[in-house]
């Protein structure tokens, strides 16, 4: 056997299997990566080999797809994402927070909302330096806020934040290692994490199709059916180039090549020539941010119109087809949505449309998604969204080759039907021993978050459902308040993994917020300094994931599904601990410590992962152990799943959907009975241009004075917030541009005819703003995006230069839309949206702005420690 | 004897990167004596990859050109004392030691593979990670690593590998240097070549034109040939950059269309209306 699939016997490294992964959840593990480690360092992170420790053919059912005289086979290493060979780089990063460290100008002594020497100064975060502190000092100080809160506001007053993304791990779980310790304490608000991955599905289509929890189509399968049975694939604002990476690895990029291979055409509909479309479209149909439902409608018109579309199908699957028809023949308000209706407002010639709209009626047609991208996380998402959906039926979903097929998240939260690769014979799951936060955890009281900046700026607010990720449809008819009755308001935020700020909805109003002379106290733990944490009075050191012993589960990379025993590459950085090591700290300060671990260690815990595993039977402890991992053959018949909508197409009344009729709602039951006069998420889907919520469409009042529509897709050289501080990816042409003051600047995709309007070069520093604030950038002049239209990448290092105003970081996220999805539906808004785009004047800032320009930044790592900490490091 | 080659097909990748990680990861602060001192922090780029947009909105495309060491059987980086030397595999190195100070052997590159280290006053390239394949492996790091298999590392005896070349029709980049480069490219003219594309419509009813007849002449001699697709679109491709070429554009009923353009590098000609005959 070649030794790159084994350790480096005679180098003298160790190797060790670690989960590489960024989601955060225990269901969600993937990126399976070798570490080699020799003296206590990090020397080398590479693919994992599935047939180091097994015979393939022996231990591991290999599958292999053989369609259309091709043979497409998963590959015998884990194909993992730039930011897991790069992860060295994020374990040393210059901004590790190795000890315990107080904001200097927070003294816990301070009255409530007190300011200057011996005060609060809650108006000074993001703007002060720290302090080194003892973790004696830090964890007294916690304690004592936490108890004095409780007292003076009751324990509702602490606002929980423990939902972001962060580095997949499950017994030392990155985020939410407090939510069991609360309720021991007494109590908390929980901030509830909307969607944010599926808004536009979860918030319309649940009431099209159901598909709880999230809204998006069934998946089983699939990734067969496409090979087998389609002709043409709509890859709608979807980029598997990009988005997959941090959650599965690369096989959609394999497997996107094979398609292509087979004969099936990828059409690619975006505002941008994104990753993928750039290597794999046949053809780009580039449209206008957020316009897609005008797009939609007007096919769905030349299909009423031409008669080409199932008509049998829908008699027998779908409700309310006359309403929508009426509304788009033009029966309802007098405007037929024409492709010369719908070409001026998305962008799209009308010709094109019509051939779009012929050739898709014409083949086997699946849409293909990715999640993030442009298509469904805009202002009124669940139009679109809907208006997709009520395409593939049209066509017969559930047909071979007719269904909404995913690019990423195989398998999310252990659903059977979410598994589109051929199935595993098992489906590790880590859940029991898991410490940490779930999607589908509840609280009451509990605030979407979404609402926490207005909550506290406006003291109360009120909306409908968001009880977890994962609530049902019926949820989103629950009316909730804040405060809740007999509950506080807020007082203090507890926040761990953090990245509020660059991830939501306007993080300026959320900088705002924390600002709040009402937020007494706001601590934070995490291994970096950066985003949110920022803005913390107390921050406290946490080790990665290579610096713990674990244990996790790959099950998102589409080839084979591992369980493994993760032992520590390198000893904890600094004074850092896990998250959970931390919150067993405070419970023990708390007195609750026997309660909070209920008597188990880290290693009982990495054992009771494995019992609870669902692998136990197949394998062995000790052998688990002497061999690194497991892997999980592949399901016997896997090749006779039904395919994605399958079984309903054949019979949908032996397997009903969970919209209130069972069948696929044109017209929503459920909005039509709670919310029938909501304009912006009508019973029928439809063009809404602007509303009560948004004002966010070429042709509005606003668009006047920020004429330019803005795309934000997931990074492609970052997770969400994640590895902005890898400087080998900084070093990538399309990840950062050094300007001329010799700091590096997010991009900011320009077509050369908008750029040139502006007297705007390649490299150019430039000002991306509206109302909601600025964010610098440099400008990346480039066919690849459609004329008035600007790209930049949500995720960036938040580097405020006067924090809730402006940014040099490029944290988009500060300046998109503060309010949600629509009136009734709490998602954020965060791509699809009005700016205007300037030369910045670099000089001008530099003298309005001394301090933060003189503040010192790592000239490859971006803003570091030393421009935070008192006197530098 | 079995050589070191190194295949990587321009049509498989895109730009993930991995292969220049992996490299950092390999050599940033990792001494592999005899054959490489740690590569500096920041600023080489051993694997380097170039990109292009061939074409213009909203007829484009992305091309990646990966460029490690070509390891040249006629390396001009060769010195007569041993600071750059060629194994009996292939393999091109740079010796560390007798390197040292060696800055004039940065210039001897005319792919720009060689890297100057100011901390260690150093030249320094991509090893074709020799110390791993003394070790047993049988991948580099950046073949290892690549996901789609764009980049292919085989051992191979200069017949079988001539063999290889003419199978899949291998050629070196930029052959016309004459350095006879060990790192061979598939489906290169995404590269080197360019194309001419362009939406077609009918005027009278602002249809798109699908199947007009596309014909791409230099000098009265046909060098490409296409038809437009059911949205009127046409790319001929693999035309060599800089040509004079006549574009014609034919459907039945309607007027032909012909201009002469200079293809400097690939070019979207924007929307043809045909005019009715």
């Amino acid at each position: 056997m070649a030794e790159d699939r084994a350790p480096n016997g005679r180098s003298g490294e160790t190797t060790l299997v670690r989960d590489i992964s960024f989601c955060g959840v225990p269901e969600n593990g993937s990126n399976a990566s070798m570490v080699d480690v020799k003296d206590g360092r990090i020397i080398r992170i590479r693919p994992m080999h599935y047939d180091w420790k097994y015979d393939p053919e022996r231990d591991m059912n290999p599958w292999k797809m053989e369609v259309r005289g091709s043979i497409f086979e998963p590959s015998m290493k884990t194909l993992i994402p730039p930011y897991s060979i790069a992860y060295k780089k994020r374990v040393y990063s210059p901004a590790r927070i190795r000890y315990p460290m107080k904001r200097v100008d927070w003294d816990p002594q301070g009255a409530p909302g007190s300011t200057g020497p011996g005060g609060r100064n809650t108006q000074n975060r993001g703007k002060s330096k720290y302090v080194r502190i003892s973790w004696d000092e830090a964890l007294d100080t916690i304690v004592f806020e936490m108890n004095r809160i409780k007292e003076t506001y009751g324990p509702t007053a602490l606002l929980y934040q423990c939902d972001q993304h962060g580095e997949n791990k499950v017994v030392q779980a990155c985020h939410g290692a407090g939510r069991r310790l609360l309720p021991l304490w007494g109590g908390y608000t929980l901030q509830i994490r909307q969607p944010d991955s599926w808004e536009g599905w979860w918030w319309g289509s649940k009431h099209f199709w159901g598909c709880e929890p999230v809204g998006q189509g069934r998946q089983s399968n699939l990734l067969y059916d496409v090979a087998k049975n389609c002709e043409l694939l709509l890859f709608w604002g979807c980029d598997q180039e990009t988005t997959p990476w941090g959650w599965q690895g690369q096989l959609p990029s394999r497997l996107s090549y094979w398609y292509t291979e087979l004969g099936i055409k990828q059409i690619y509909v975006c505002p941008d020539l994104n990753y993928a479309a750039a290597v794999h479209a046949d053809r780009w149909i580039p449209v206008l941010p957020n316009t897609d439902a005008a797009l939609y409608l007007a096919i769905t018109y030349w299909w009423f119109k031409h008669g080409t579309y199932d008509k049998e199908y829908l008699q027998t699957h779908a409700v309310g087809v006359e309403a929508f028809e009426a509304y788009v023949m033009g029966e309802e308000d007098g405007i037929p949505k024409t492709p010369e209706w719908a070409a001026p407002i998305c962008g799209v010639s009308a010709r094109v449309i019509k051939a779009l709209a012929e050739e898709w009626a014409s083949k086997r047609t699946s849409v293909v998604i990715g999640n993030g991208g442009p298509g469904i996380r805009g202002p009124y998402a669940t139009e679109p969204a809907r208006l997709q959906n009520i395409c593939l039926a049209m066509q017969g979903l559930g047909k071979p080759g007719v269904n909404q097929v995913k690019m990423i998240e195989w398998g999310l939260f252990d659903f059977p039907d979410q598994y589109a690769q051929p199935k595993p014979l098992r489906v590790p799951n880590l859940r029991t021993a898991y410490t940490g936060g779930h999607p589908s955890d509840t609280n009451h009281p509990s605030l979407p978050k979404t609402y926490v900046p207005k909550a506290i700026l406006e003291g109360e607010c009120d909306w409908w459902g968001c009880e977890s990720e994962t609530a049902p449809r019926e949820d989103q008819f629950v009316h909730r308040f804040y405060p809740a009755e007999g509950c506080s308001r807020i007082h203090a935020v507890w926040t761990d993994s953090p990245s509020w700020i660059t991830c939501w909805n306007s993080g300026n109003d959320y900088v705002r917020a924390m600002q709040h002379p009402d937020i007494e106290f706001m601590w934070a733990q995490h291994p970096w300094l950066e985003n949110d944490a920022l803005l913390a009075d107390i921050i406290l050191p946490v080790n990665t994931k290579l610096e713990e012993d674990d244990i996790a589960g790959d099950i998102f990379s589409g080839q084979y599904n591992l369980l493994f025993p993760e032992r520590k590459c390198i000893e904890p950085l600094g004074e850092s601990y896990s998250d959970y090591e931390i919150v067993c700290m405070l419970a023990d300060r708390l007195g609750l410590l026997e309660e909070y671990t209920g008597g188990r260690s880290i290693p009982d815990l990495i054992k009771l992962g494995y019992e609870t595993s669902r692998c136990a039977d197949l394998i062995s402890w000790e052998e688990l152990n002497e061999k690194g991992y497991f892997v999980v053959p592949t399901a016997e018949g896997w090749e006779d799943e039904p395919a994605g909508f399958q079984r309903f197409y054949e019979d949908p009344g032996s397997d009903p959907l969970t919209t209130p009729t069972g069948l696929l709602e044109f017209e929503a039951t459920g909005l039509k009975e709670h919310f029938p006069d909501d304009p912006e998420r009508p019973p029928v889907p439809k063009w809404v241009a602007q509303g009560v919520s948004h004002e966010e469409t070429v042709g509005t009042e606003r668009s006047k004075k920020y004429p330019l529509l803005v795309i934000s897709n997931h990074p492609r050289w970052s997770v969400h917030s994640q590895h902005e501080d890898i400087t080998w990816l900084r070093e990538i042409g399309t990840c950062k541009i050094t300007g001329p003051d010799g700091y590096q600047y997010h991009p900011v995709w320009l077509h050369p005819s908008t750029a040139q309007k502006r007297g705007i070069e390649q490299g150019d520093v430039v000002s991306v703003y509206n109302e909601r604030g600025t964010v610098l950038g440099a400008a990346y002049v480039t066919e690849r995006i459609m004329p008035e239209v600007i790209y930049m990448d949500h995720g960036a290092k938040w580097d405020p230069i006067e924090p809730g105003v402006i940014d040099r970081g490029g944290a988009i996220n500060t300046i998109v839309p503060r309010h949600t999805t629509s009136k009734n539906a709490v998602g954020h808004a965060v791509s699809g949206f009005l700016a205007e785009v300037e030369k910045t004047d670099l000089d001008e800032l530099k003298r309005k702005y001394p301090d933060a320009f003189e503040k010192p930044f790592h000239p490859c790592a971006g803003p570091g420690l030393e421009a935070c900490i008192m006197g530098g490091e | 004897m079995k050589k070191w080659n190194l295949i990587i097909d321009v049509g498989l990748c895109h730009d993930c990167n991995d292969c220049f990680l992996a490299d950092k990861d390999e050599f940033v602060g990792n001494d592999f004596p005899p054959y490489s001192a740690a590569q500096p922090w920041s600023g080489h780029r051993w694997m380097n990859i170039e990109r292009k947009e061939r074409g213009q909105y909203p007829l484009v495309q992305v091309a990646y050109l990966p460029m490690p060491c070509m390891h040249c059987d006629h390396a001009p980086c060769l010195t007569p004392d041993g600071a750059v030397y060629k194994r009996e595999d292939g393999l091109v190195i740079i010796d560390p030691v007798k390197a040292k100070g060696r800055e004039d052997i940065v210039e001897s590159c005319p792919y720009g593979a060689i890297y100057w280290n100011e901390e260690a006053s150093l030249p320094q390239k991509c090893t074709g990670c020799v110390h791993l394949l003394e070790e047993g492996w049988s991948e580099t790091r950046c073949s290892q690593v690549c996901p789609t298999g764009a980049i292919r590392l085989v051992l191979a005896d200069d017949t079988e590998m001539a063999r290889i070349i003419a199978a899949e029709g291998l050629e070196p980049f930029r052959a016309d240097l004459g350095t006879k480069p060990r790192v061979l490219y598939k489906n290169l003219y995404r590269w080197d070549k360019v194309f001419v594309a362009a939406s077609v419509a009918y005027e009278d009813t602002d249809e798109c034109a699908e199947n007009a007849q596309v014909r791409v002449a230099e000098g009265g001699t046909t060098v490409g040939e296409g038809a437009t697709n059911n949205y009127g679109e046409f790319t001929v491709d693999r035309l060599e950059p800089d040509g004079r070429y006549e574009v014609s554009v034919t459907a039945a009923g309607y007027k032909p269309y012909t201009v002469e353009v200079t293809l400097e590098k690939s070019l979207n000609l924007g929307l043809i209306l045909l005019q009715k005959a």
